[in-house]
């Protein structure tokens, strides 16, 4: 039997431990202690064809944008938090949000781009950036039910499963890059889903509106990680479902 | 999961598949040993691991996350109603018997 | 201004504080270390550690606010990306200082309880008056408030801490330490990046005067309940040093000595060196300090 053991602690105690800054300083140490900038310190990769190159610059731009999006949301909704569990695990996803941009954005520069900010704004995808928007709407209007919502569970979980597709078929550098993010990923969309479970199981009739939101951003966000699989050039008979794990998290939610 | 609703249910039903678990037979026990999990700090890192993908299978006293696929381990052989956290998307999960038979998870928020 | 800023990288900033100063610390300290018993079990003594820790958890929260409002209002990428560094060392200090007030006996459920009970109401204006204008969206007057005015006084205020709990309770002054380092970073901000918006906007100078006039004064009046409160302990704690024959200690700080120091003097050192320092540093970035008018 050994002396530390995760399944025995109390649910008080799982709670305390896991959304604090002394987790996450040892959990990212983990996985970030050999990387500089998301990668491999050393490794050394073959250079991308012109197309390969060009795809993956547009699919960066995008990621950029929603980091973007994480980042700012997230840092504005640590004031609206209700308890300091949550101010204090959102603070760890702001520097988390903010290391995706930056590592993000390195990459970019490694593929040539000189002037990031602005070939961000020429790839924009439009329904990404309507998502973006309606999230800041959100967090501004102090919706901490919503915004939770919108940003951890359906751009996250999108995220996620995306990312991860994209992991198995990018080049090694992106893939290295890809794969801290991810890690980071796990523990934003499982807050976001267990604080929102804990919150409907109280208040059920918070579901409605929730669903409401649902249905409003899905087309955005659906719309958007179909396109950015279209610019990565995968075909169609083996692009990953992206829906399904979302909807798997909807459904747990109660929210379909 | 709509009808676990009323947090009363829940506990009804802990109750219940707990009782189940008592009267089976003795449970195995398990060694651990690290299988390269990084994501969560050391001390618990041998009780998570990754899903290898196909050819992997799970041991008695392992199973997948629902929320973020990784696969949680016990020292115990899984029983329905034994409780599990997953560190690394901070769910807590109770362990169910499926409709065919096999265990899985479901979310206690 | 971008030469200055690269030096804030999140990569960077992962190799400084979790993997450098940070690297084996549990909430801040060394694993082995513990609140020293005399200050758990002598009832006043404890409820002075009590009400000191309550206005650092206070500040701090404050600080947490500030910075993550300040990330959206932030013009450019690398100021964000520097006051999500921020941030997490906020919410570090938050929750280090919480876990002290749990060590020191504070129940869970009691925490907010606690912290109305102690605070001092000088301190909840101090940060008011810097809240609303992070709340404003006020990027200038935030950063003016919140990195030179509010951390230059944590700054000065850690450090004497620091200096008085080092013999007796070198707990606390591990995590004070590792504090003192994060807060050298964001001061540091401060005055770089902001110099150069109030060349930019000049226009802006005198409001962001006005609002460092009025924190000092909520910031005067706290500093004058605080030592006004806390003679009691000072001098039960100087006792116990002499019944228990402890050697004589020192703890030199800006020319005094804080284990001997009245608290009228211990107060006047303090203020002095935070005003001194707000008015270099406010200097630097071209603006003039204020007086406030003196707290009754
Ligand atoms: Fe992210
Ligand atoms: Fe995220
Ligand atoms: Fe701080
Ligand atoms: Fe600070
Ligand atoms: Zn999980």
């Amino acid at each position: 039997m050994s002396e530390f053991n995760p399944h025995s602690l109390d649910e008080d105690e799982f709670l305390e431990e896991v959304h604090s800054v002394d987790f996450w300083f040892h959990a990212v140490d983990g996985y970030l202690r050999d990387r500089t900038y998301g990668r491999i310190e050393g490794a050394s990769h073959p250079d991308l064809d012109d197309t390969d190159r060009d795809n993956l610059i547009t699919t960066l731009c995008n990621y950029c944008i929603g980091e973007t999006a994480a980042l700012e949301a997230s840092s504005g909704l640590i004031s609206i938090a209700p308890n300091r569990h949550s101010k204090i695990f959102l603070a760890t996803q702001v520097v988390d949000e903010a290391r995706h941009l930056e590592v993000f954005l390195r990459r970019l520069r490694d593929l040539g781009v000189e002037d990031p900010e602005s070939e961000i704004s020429v790839r924009a995808n439009p329904h990404l950036v309507a998502f973006k928007d309606r999230l800041m709407e959100l967090v501004a209007g102090h919706d901490w039910d919503a915004a939770v919502f919108a940003q951890n569970v359906v751009l996250e979980t999108m995220e996620y499963t995306a990312f991860r597709a994209h992991m198995s078929t990018a080049d090694p550098a992106t893939a290295e890059v890809l794969d801290g993010v991810v890690k980071d990923e796990r523990r934003h969309l499982g807050f976001g889903e267990n604080d929102l479970g804990r919150r409907l199981m109280a208040m059920p009739e918070k579901r409605q509106r929730l669903a409401e939101i649902r249905r409003e951003l899905d087309n955005l966000v659906l719309a958007t990680f179909e396109e950015v699989q279209d610019s990565l050039g995968a075909d169609r008979s083996r692009r990953v479902d992206l829906g399904s794990e979302y909807l798997d998290a909807i459904e747990r939610l109660g929210l379909t | 999961m709509p009808d676990s609703d009323e947090p009363g249910m829940i506990a009804n039903r802990i109750e219940k598949v707990r009782a189940k678990r008592e009267a089976g037979s003795e449970r195995r026990h398990f060694e651990l040993d690290d299988r390269g999990f990084n994501e969560v700090p050391k001390k618990w890192r041998k009780f998570y691991r990754h899903w290898e993908g196909d050819g992997d299978t799970l041991g008695p006293n392992e199973i997948i996350c629902p929320v973020c696929k990784v696969v949680i381990r016990s020292v115990k052989e899984l029983r329905p109603g034994d409780r599990l956290y997953c560190m690394p998307c901070m769910s807590r999960l109770l362990v169910v018997e499926a409709d065919d038979g096999t265990l899985t998870t479901e979310v206690v928020y | 201004m971008a030469d200055f800023l690269s030096q804030y990288s999140i990569q960077r900033w992962l190799e400084m504080c979790p993997q450098g100063y940070l690297e084996d610390t549990v909430y801040g300290h060394s694993p082995e270390l513990k609140e020293p018993d005399i200050v758990v079990d002598n009832e006043l003594l404890r409820e002075e550690s009590i009400r000191t820790t309550v206005q650092l958890v206070v500040g701090e929260r404050c600080a947490l606010a500030a910075s993550s409002g300040l990330v959206n209002a932030a013009p450019d990428f690398p100021s964000k990306r520097f006051l999500a560094t921020q941030t997490l060392d906020e919410a570090r200090h938050v929750e280090i200082c919480t876990r002290r007030l749990f060590d020191l006996g504070v129940k869970e459920e009691d925490l907010e309880s606690t912290i109305d009970d102690f605070v001092n109401p000088n301190l909840v204006k101090f940060a008011e008056v810097l809240l609303e204008k992070v709340s404003d969206g006020d990027f200038i007057a935030g950063v003016v408030g919140q990195n030179i005015v509010l951390e230059g006084m944590a700054f000065s205020v850690f450090e004497m801490l620091e200096a008085v709990s080092k013999q007796g309770n070198p707990k606390f002054a591990e995590t004070l330490s590792g504090t003192i380092a994060d807060e050298r970073r964001h001061v540091g901000f401060g005055e770089n990046r902001i110099g150069s918006l109030i060349r930019e906007h000049p226009e802006r100078k005198a409001d962001v005067e006005k609002m460092q006039a009025e924190m000092t004064y909520h910031m005067l009046a706290t500093f004058s309940d605080s030592f006004r409160g806390n003679r009691a302990a000072v001098e039960e704690t100087r006792a116990i040093a002499v019944a228990e024959g402890a050697e004589a200690d020192t703890a030199e700080w800006h020319g005094t000595d804080l284990a001997s120091a009245s608290p009228e003097d211990m107060e006047a050192v303090l203020a002095d060196t935070v005003l001194g320092e707000f008015k270099t540093r406010l200097n630097r970035i071209g603006l003039e300090y204020q007086s406030p008018p003196v707290p009754a």
